[in-house]
C-alpha cells in the first residue's frame, strides 16, 4: 500500500519525483487521509457501539447504561439510534473535562455571566478521565481540526492558539490592534482595514480569519461610533458595550487561568468558556446596534440638530421591530435638546441654540437692531414736538434710513427658517408655524416692547406642557395653540397698540385720496403754485398748505398721531419741471408699523398717489371749466333764441356765430367729464374699495400670523397698482396703457387751455360789445388799448378754434383707442373699466368703426 | 374752507319743504331743535359746515334764508319746536302780509320792493362763507310767491353771483288737479327763469308725488306734511355726498357737471327707493333691498318723481345714483353689469353715458329699516313731455286770454304780454332741445339750428 501511494504521488506531483522529502511527506499525508474516516459511512451496529461505550464505563455505570439503552431501543420515534449513540460516544471522547453541553448562546449581561459553568449534564459527569482520551489521539474519534493542528504543530508551523486570538479579538472589539490581527489605516481615506500578521510561523486558518474579520467589523464600527459620540444616549449605549467587553474579558482570563492550572499550555480551547465562535454569537446583537449607531453617526457627520433628528426619524419606519425600537429610543434621547430649544422658542420666542442645531437661525447682523427701535421712536417723538413738519431735511433722511433698516427687514431677516434642519416628523407646515410663533413672540418682546407680554406668556404657559418626541399629537396641539395665541397677540398689538388700522385708513384717505374733501381742498389751494417751476416751490409753503387743507376738511378729526405723519414735499426735480411733476404727499411710518407698511409698499402707495393725483387735477380742471362755461351760459355765452331779447348782455354777432362752437365744446367736455369720472369711480370703487374689503376681511378674521397680514397688505397694494395703473401682463408693454391714459390727461388739459382762451376771447368780445353799446349811448367805459386787445385776439380766433378742434379730435381718438385696448385687457377688472366707459355702447368696436368708415367712403 | 351752500326758501311751499328738510338734516347730523349738537352725536365723518354755521355759542345755524309774502307758514315755523334753529335775521315776511295772491306778476312785482332787504340777507350769508359754492332755491312754480318772487330772486342772484352755482328744487304743479287756475301762466313764466338763470333744476312733480304716495305708500290723499317728507328725503339724499364726504362728488359742481352736458338741458328727475314708515307715517315697508334691487327700481318710471308720458325714443342723458348704506362695493359692480346686460336704460346716442354710482354713508343717528336706499338724479329727455303739457295748458288758457288782467297790473306787463310770448319761446326751445337730444345729430344742434333759421 505504501508503494502504491508512492507511485501515485510520483505520478501526480511531478515536483515530488526529484524531491525525496516532499515525496515522503505527501505519501504520509495520503496515508493519513486513508487512515482517516473521511467519507466512509460506518455501518456499525448498535450492539458494537454499545459495547464500545460499555467498555469505557465502570460496572455500575454500565448497568445503568444497559438500562438506559434498553429504554432507548424501545423508543419507536427515534430512527437513527445508532447515530445518537455514536454521537454521544464521540462527545464523551472529546470532552475530558466536565463542562456545560449547552452554553447560554447569548451572554445575558443583566442576568448571569457566561463565566459560571457548572456541570449540569449527566453525560459530562460520566465522561471518561482525560488521560483516556489523550491516549487515543491517533484514533478516528479525534476531530479533523485537531488532527490538522497537531499535524501543523509537528511540522513547526503551529496554529495560533485560539486563546491568543481571542485576546486579540477582544482588543479588536475595542478598536485596538492585537498581536496577530491589526487595524491598519488605509491610505488616504483613513478607513480602517483589518490585516493579519504575516509571520509565516503562525498560521491562521481561513475560517478563523473569516470569523475574526466578522468580529472585527464590530470593532471597526465601534471606532467610528466612539470617535464622534452623538449624545448621551449613544454614550450610554457604549457604556453597555464596554460592560459586555469587560465581562467577556473576565471570562477569557478565567478560562486562561483554568488552562494554566490544567496542563500548562495545551491547546484546549474547546473546553474554555470563551471561543471565537461563542464570542461571535454573543456579540451578534451588538453588531446590529453598532451598525445602527454607526449609520447614525455616519449620517451625522455633516448634520446636526434637526437634520440629525430627521435622519434618525427616517429609520423609525424600519420594518424590523428591533431597529424601530432602537431608533425610537435613540430619537427620544437625541431629540431632547431639540425639544428644549423648541420649547423655549415656541413659548418665549428666544432662540437658545449655541450649536446652531435648530431649524431657526438668527441673523447676527440684525440681532442688534432691536435696540435701535427705541431711538428711532424717540426721534419721531421729537418731530412731534414741533408739529411734525419742521424736521430738517438731513435729519429726516437719517430717520428714514433708520426705519429702512427696521421693520420688515427685521421681521423677515432676523430669523431664518432652515428647512434642511427641520425634523421630518414635524412637517413643513408645522415647522413654519413654529417658526412664525417664535418669531412673533420675539417680535412682540423686542420690537413691539409689549408690556402685556407677561399676560401672553402666562396664557402660553397653560398650553405649554413638556414637549417631547413620544407625544407627537400633543406637540401638534401645543404648536397649534401657541401659534394661535402668539399670532393673535401680535396682530392685536399691531392693530390695537400700534393702531395699524388707523395708518392703513390714513394711507387710504390721504395717499389714495379717499378723503375727497381733503384732496379737493389741497388741490384747490395748490392749484396755482403747482403750475410754477419746481424750483420756485418752497417746502414750508407746501406744508402750510397741507395743514390748511387738513384743518378745513374732515381730516382734522383724524388722530393727531396720524396727522403728524402726513407730509407734503417735493421729489427731486430736474430742470424745467413744474410743481405738478414733483409734488408728493408723504406718510411716515416707523417701527414696528413699517413691518407691514414697508418702504417698498410705500413706494407703491406713492406711485398710486401720483396717478390718482393727476386724475384729480384733471377732474378739477374739468369741473372748473364746466363751471365757467355753465355760468357763462347764464350771461354772455347763453344761447340766443329767436324773438327773445337777451337779458344780461349785449348782442354780439361774433358771439352768436360761436354758439355752435360752444355747443360742440360742451359735448366734448361732457365726454371728458364722463371719461374722468368713470375712470375715477373705477379706481375708487372697483379697485380701492374692493381691495380694501379683502384686506379688512383678513383683519377682522385675524386668521393668520404677521406674515399673513404682511402678505394681505402686499396683495392689497399689488392689486391696486396693477389695476389702477392698468398694468398689462405683456412683457415690455406693462405701462403701455398707462402712458396712453397719461397722454389723454395732458390732452384734456390742453383742450381745457384752448377752451379757456376761447372763453377769454368771448369775454373780451362781450365787453367790447357792451362798450360799443355804451358808446352808442355816449358813455365811454373802455379804454382804447383794451379795445385794441380785443380786436387783436379777434385775428387769433381761427387759430384758437383750430386748437380747440385739434385737441377735441385727439381726445376722441385717444379715448376710443383706450376703450379698445381695455376691451382686450387680460385683467377682468380692467376690462370692466371699458364697460364703464362704454356703458351706452357709444364707442364703436374696431369692426364697427371700420365698417362705418367704408360705408362713408362708399357714399 | 367748506364749500358752503346757502338755501333760499320762498313762499308757502318752499318754506314748508324747507322746514321739513332742516328737521331732517338736524336729525341726520345729531343736532337738536335748539341747534345744539347732541352729546351722543360723536361719530363724526359728516360735514355740518356745508349747510350750517356755528354761532359764537357753538349753536349750529342753518345757512337758510326764509322769505314769504304772507306770514302764515313762517309763523307756523316760528311757533314750532324748531323756531330757535333759524337765524331770526334771515327770516323775511312782507310787512303788508298780503301775499302774492297766486299771481306770478304780483310776486315778481313784490320782489322789486323787498329786493334790498332780501339781498342783504343773501350777501351776509355769502360773506359768512369761506368759499361759497352756490345757492339752493326751494319753491313751487305754480303759486304766486314761490314762482314770482322766486323768478325775481333767481335773476338777481344770477347778476350778483355770476360765478356761483344756482340749483333749485322746484315743485311743479299737479296738472291733473290744479290748485290754482292761473297755474299755467305762473309755471311758464317761472320756467323761463329756471331755464335762463339756474344751473340745475331738480323737478319735483306734485302729480308724481301724489301718485307715489298712493301707489307706493297707499296714502290716497297725502297731506302737505307727508308730501314734504317725501321731498325732504329726496333733497337730503341729493346732498348726502356733500355732507358725508368720500372720494368723489364732494362738491356740487362735480355732481352737476356730470349730469348736465349742455346748459339748457338742466332739468333733473329724481327717483327714490325705498320709501318707508321712517319717512312717511302709515307707510308699508317694501321687500328686502339689495343694491341691484335699488338700482333697478330707481330706473322704473313709476318711481320717478316726475310724471311723464311714455315715449320709446326717450333716453337718459346722464344718471347719478347715490346709494346710501352699508354696501359691498362688489355688489355695485355686479349690479352695473346686470343692468347693462338687460339694457334697462337707454342712453343718448351722441356721447358716452353711464350710470354713475356714488356710495355714501348713512347717518348713524337715524335707524333705518333698510340696509340700502338709493336716490337717482337723472337727466332724461322724457321731461320734455312735462314741458309739452305745460305749454298746452298755457296755450289753452292764453287762447281765451283768461285771467290776464291780474297780470296787467304789474310793471312787467305794462308794455303788453311780450313776456308771455318770450317765455313761451324759451320753453318751446327747451322742449325742442330735449327732443333733439334723442338724436345723434345733437352734436351739431346749435349750428344746424342757426343754419336752418
Amino acid at each position: 500500500m505504501s508503494n502504491a501511494l508512492h507511485g501515485l504521488v510520483v505520478a501526480l506531483v511531478p515536483a515530488a519525483r526529484r524531491d525525496e522529502r516532499l515525496r515522503s511527506e505527501l505519501t504520509e499525508d495520503a496515508l493519513h487521509i486513508l487512515n482517516s474516516h473521511i467519507g466512509s459511512s460506518r455501518q456499525v451496529d448498535i450492539g458494537h457501539i454499545a459495547g464500545n461505550i460499555r467498555s469505557k464505563l465502570s460496572a455500575q455505570d454500565s448497568l445503568r447504561f444497559s438500562n438506559l439503552m434498553g429504554r432507548l431501543l424501545d423508543q419507536d420515534l427515534l430512527t437513527r439510534k445508532h447515530a445518537v449513540l455514536q454521537f454521544m460516544a464521540a462527545l464523551s471522547a472529546s470532552s475530558n473535562q466536565p463542562q456545560p453541553i449547552i452554553p447560554p448562546l447569548v451572554p445575558s449581561i443583566s442576568r448571569s455571566s457566561p463565566s459560571s459553568p457548572h456541570p449540569r449534564s449527566r453525560k459530562s459527569s460520566i465522561a471518561p478521565p482525560p488521560q483516556m482520551v489523550n491516549d487515543r489521539t491517533t484514533t478516528a474519534t479525534k476531530s479533523k481540526a485537531q488532527l490538522l493542528r497537531e499535524y501543523r504543530l509537528r511540522h513547526g508551523r503551529p496554529q495560533v492558539a485560539e486563546s491568543v486570538l481571542l485576546r486579540d479579538t477582544l482588543y479588536l472589539l475595542q478598536g485596538i490592534s492585537g498581536k496577530f490581527v491589526k487595524f491598519t489605516e488605509g491610505k488616504g481615506d483613513g478607513e480602517l482595514t483589518v490585516t493579519f500578521s504575516e509571520e509565516p510561523r503562525y498560521v491562521l486558518p481561513a475560517p478563523t480569519r473569516a470569523l475574526i474579520l466578522r468580529l472585527s467589523e464590530l470593532g471597526h464600527l465601534y471606532v467610528r461610533v466612539s470617535k464622534w459620540s452623538l449624545s448621551h444616549h449613544l454614550q450610554s449605549q457604549l457604556t453597555e458595550y464596554y460592560r459586555l467587553i469587560a465581562v467577556l474579558e473576565s471570562q477569557m482570563s478565567q478560562s486562561g487561568a483554568a488552562e494554566d492550572d490544567g496542563r500548562g499550555g495545551g491547546p484546549r480551547e474547546e473546553e474554555s468558556g470563551l471561543t471565537l465562535r461563542r464570542l461571535e454569537v454573543w456579540v451578534d446583537e451588538w453588531r446590529l446596534r453598532m451598525r445602527m449607531m454607526s449609520v447614525c453617526v455616519e449620517g451625522c457627520q455633516d448634520s446636526a440638530g434637526g437634520a440629525l433628528v430627521s435622519l434618525i426619524y427616517g429609520y423609525t419606519d424600519n420594518g424590523d421591530p428591533f431597529v424601530r425600537g432602537f431608533t425610537d429610543q435613540l430619537l427620544e434621547e437625541v431629540s431632547k435638546p431639540f425639544f428644549q430649544t423648541l420649547q423655549r422658542w415656541l413659548f418665549t420666542g428666544e432662540l437658545h441654540d449655541p450649536y446652531s442645531e435648530f431649524f431657526v437661525a438668527a441673523n447676527e447682523e440684525l440681532a442688534h437692531l432691536q435696540y435701535t427701535h427705541a431711538y428711532s421712536n424717540a426721534n419721531v417723538g421729537v418731530l412731534t414736538g414741533d408739529g411734525g413738519f419742521a424736521g430738517a431735511e438731513d435729519e429726516e433722511r437719517n430717520d428714514s434710513d433708520e426705519t429702512r433698516n427696521n421693520g420688515l427687514i427685521l421681521w423677515e431677516g432676523k430669523y431664518q427658517f432652515r428647512k434642511d434642519m427641520l425634523p421630518s416628523f414635524v412637517g413643513e407646515s408645522f415647522g413654519r408655524k413654529i417658526f412664525s410663533t417664535g418669531k412673533s413672540l420675539n417680535f412682540i418682546r423686542y420690537s413691539c416692547h409689549d408690556s402685556d407680554w407677561v399676560a401672553t406668556r402666562s396664557k402660553l404657559d397653560h398650553t405649554g406642557r413638556a414637549l417631547k418626541y413620544s407625544d407627537l399629537p400633543g406637540l401638534a396641539r401645543s404648536i397649534d395653540s401657541a401659534y394661535q395665541i402668539a399670532s393673535k397677540r401680535l396682530l392685536d398689538i399691531f392693530l390695537d397698540k400700534f393702531r395699524l388700522l388707523d395708518h392703513l385708513k390714513a394711507l387710504k384717505s390721504y395717499l389714495l385720496l379717499g378723503q375727497g374733501d381733503f384732496a379737493d381742498q389741497l388741490m384747490e389751494a395748490l392749484l396755482t403754485s403747482l403750475s410754477r417751476p419746481a424750483n420756485t416751490l418752497y417746502r414750508h409753503n407746501l406744508t402750510a398748505t397741507l395743514e390748511a387743507a387738513v384743518r378745513s376738511s374732515n381730516a382734522r378729526y383724524d388722530p393727531p398721531d396720524v396727522l403728524r405723519r402726513l407730509d407734503a414735499r417735493m421729489m427731486e426735480y430736474s430742470h424745467g419741471e413744474i410743481g405738478w411733476d414733483v409734488f408728493t404727499l408723504e406718510y411716515k411710518v416707523d417701527a414696528p408699523i413699517d413691518t407691514v407698511i414697508d418702504p417698498e409698499g410705500m413706494e407703491k402707495y406713492l406711485k398710486i398717489f401720483h396717478h390718482l393725483w393727476k386724475m384729480k387735477r384733471v377732474e378739477g380742471a374739468l369741473s372748473a371749466s364746466w363751471n365757467r362755461i355753465a355760468c357763462g351760459a347764464r350771461s354772455f355765452l347763453g344761447p340766443t333764441i329767436k324773438g327773445v331779447r337777451r337779458r344780461s348782455s349785449a348782442h354780439s354777432d361774433v358771439l352768436e356765430r360761436l354758439e355752435g362752437e360752444w355747443h360742440q365744446i360742451r359735448v366734448v367736455l361732457s365726454e371728458m367729464i364722463h371719461f374722468m369720472r368713470q375712470l375715477q369711480a373705477f379706481c375708487q370703487l372697483e379697485v380701492i374699495e374692493c381691495s380694501w374689503k379683502e384686506l379688512m376681511d383678513f383683519v377682522t378674521k385675524k386668521d393668520g400670523d404677521l406674515d399673513g397680514l404682511i402678505q394681505a397688505h402686499r396683495n392689497y397694494l399689488d392689486r391696486m397698482v396693477k389695476k389702477i395703473l392698468l398694468i398689462s401682463p405683456k412683457a415690455g408693454k406693462e405701462e403701455h396703457l398707462l402712458i396712453q391714459v397719461r397722454e389723454l390727461f395732458n390732452n384734456i388739459l390742453q383742450f381745457r387751455d384752448a377752451a379757456e382762451t376761447l372763453y377769454n376771447y368771448c369775454l373780451a368780445e362781450a365787453a367790447r360789445a357792451d362798450s360799443e353799446r355804451d358808446h352808442d349811448r355816449g358813455v365811454f367805459t373802455i379804454s382804447e388799448s383794451d379795445g385794441l386787445g380785443a380786436s387783436k385776439s379777434a385775428d387769433n380766433l381761427p387759430r384758437i378754434l383750430r386748437r380747440v378742434k385739434e385737441y377735441s379730435g385727439l381726445f376722441t381718438e385717444r379715448a376710443q383707442a383706450i376703450v379698445h385696448s381695455l376691451q382686450l385687457h387680460q385683467d377682468l377688472d380692467c376690462r370692466f373699466l371699458s364697460v364703464r366707459l362704454n356703458f351706452s355702447d357709444f364707442y364703436k368696436t374696431r369692426k364697427e368703426l371700420k365698417a362705418a368708415l367704408e360705408a362713408s367712403k362708399a357714399s | 374752507m367748506p364749500r358752503e351752500i346757502v338755501t333760499v326758501q320762498l313762499g308757502q311751499c318752499g318754506n314748508q319743504m324747507g322746514s321739513v328738510y332742516w328737521q331732517r338734516l338736524c336729525a341726520e347730523h345729531g343736532i337738536n331743535k335748539e341747534g345744539i349738537l347732541e352729546e351722543w352725536a360723536t361719530e363724526g365723518g359728516d360735514r355740518k359746515d356745508v349747510f350750517f354755521y356755528q354761532a359764537d355759542d357753538e349753536h349750529y345755524i342753518p345757512r337758510a334764508i326764509l322769505v314769504d309774502l304772507e306770514p302764515r307758514v313762517i309763523n307756523t315755523i316760528l311757533t314750532s319746536p324748531f323756531a330757535n334753529l333759524y337765524n331770526p335775521e334771515n327770516i323775511f315776511v312782507s310787512k303788508d302780509g298780503g301775499g302774492a295772491g297766486n299771481i306770478w306778476a304780483q310776486g315778481y312785482g313784490a320782489g322789486e320792493k323787498i329786493y334790498e332787504e332780501v339781498m342783504e340777507m343773501v350777501d351776509r350769508e355769502a360773506e359768512g362763507s369761506d368759499s361759497l359754492e352756490g345757492f339752493m332755491l326751494m319753491h313751487s312754480i305754480a303759486g304766486g310767491t314761490g314762482s314770482g318772487l322766486g323768478s325775481f330772486v333767481l335773476e338777481r342772484l344770477n347778476d350778483r353771483f355770476p360765478k356761483k352755482l344756482i340749483q333749485t328744487y322746484s315743485v311743479f304743479p299737479n296738472h291733473a288737479e290744479p290748485d290754482v287756475v292761473v297755474q299755467p301762466y305762473n309755471s311758464l313764466l317761472t320756467l323761463r327763469r329756471l331755464v335762463d338763470h339756474a344751473d340745475s333744476v331738480v323737478v319735483l312733480d306734485n302729480g308724481a308725488l301724489a301718485r307715489i304716495a298712493a301707489d307706493r305708500l297707499h296714502i290716497q290723499n297725502p297731506s302737505f306734511d307727508q308730501t314734504n317728507q317725501l321731498v325732504s328725503t329726496v333733497i337730503a339724499a341729493s346732498t348726502q355726498t356733500l355732507r358725508y364726504p368720500s372720494y368723489m362728488n364732494n362738491d356740487l359742481v362735480g355732481i352737476v357737471a356730470s349730469l348736465i352736458p349742455t346748459p339748457r338741458c338742466h332739468f333733473l328727475m329724481t327717483s327714490y327707493t325705498p320709501f318707508t314708515g321712517d319717512q312717511i307715517d302709515q307707510a308699508k315697508s317694501t321687500r328686502k333691498t339689495t343694491v341691484l334691487d335699488v338700482m333697478r327700481r330707481l330706473l322704473q318710471p313709476k318711481n320717478r318723481m316726475v310724471s311723464t308720458t311714455p315715449n320709446k325714443t326717450a333716453c337718459y342723458i346722464s344718471i347719478l345714483n347715490i346709494i346710501q348704506g352699508n354696501v359691498d362695493p362688489t355688489d355695485v359692480h355686479q349690479s352695473l353689469l346686470r343692468i347693462r346686460e338687460r339694457q334697462l336704460a337707454n342712453f343718448i346716442p351722441w356721447g358716452p353715458a353711464s350710470i354713475q354710482v356714488a356710495l355714501t354713508r348713512k347717518s348713524p343717528y337715524i335707524a333705518a329699516s333698510h340696509r340700502v336706499s338709493g336716490l337717482m338724479l337723472a337727466n332724461h329727455t322724457s321731461i320734455a313731455s312735462l314741458f309739452k303739457r305745460m305749454l298746452d295748458q298755457y296755450d289753452r288758457l292764453r287762447k281765451r286770454n283768461a285771467f290776464l288782467e291780474q297780470y296787467k297790473k304789474e310793471k312787467i306787463f305794462e308794455g303788453g304780454y311780450g313776456e308771455f310770448d318770450e317765455s313761451r319761446a324759451v320753453v318751446e326751445e327747451l322742449l325742442r332741445e330735449y327732443q333733439a337730444c334723442e338724436s345723434p345729430d345733437y352734436i351739431s344742434y346749435g349750428t344746424g339750428e342757426a343754419d336752418a333759421s
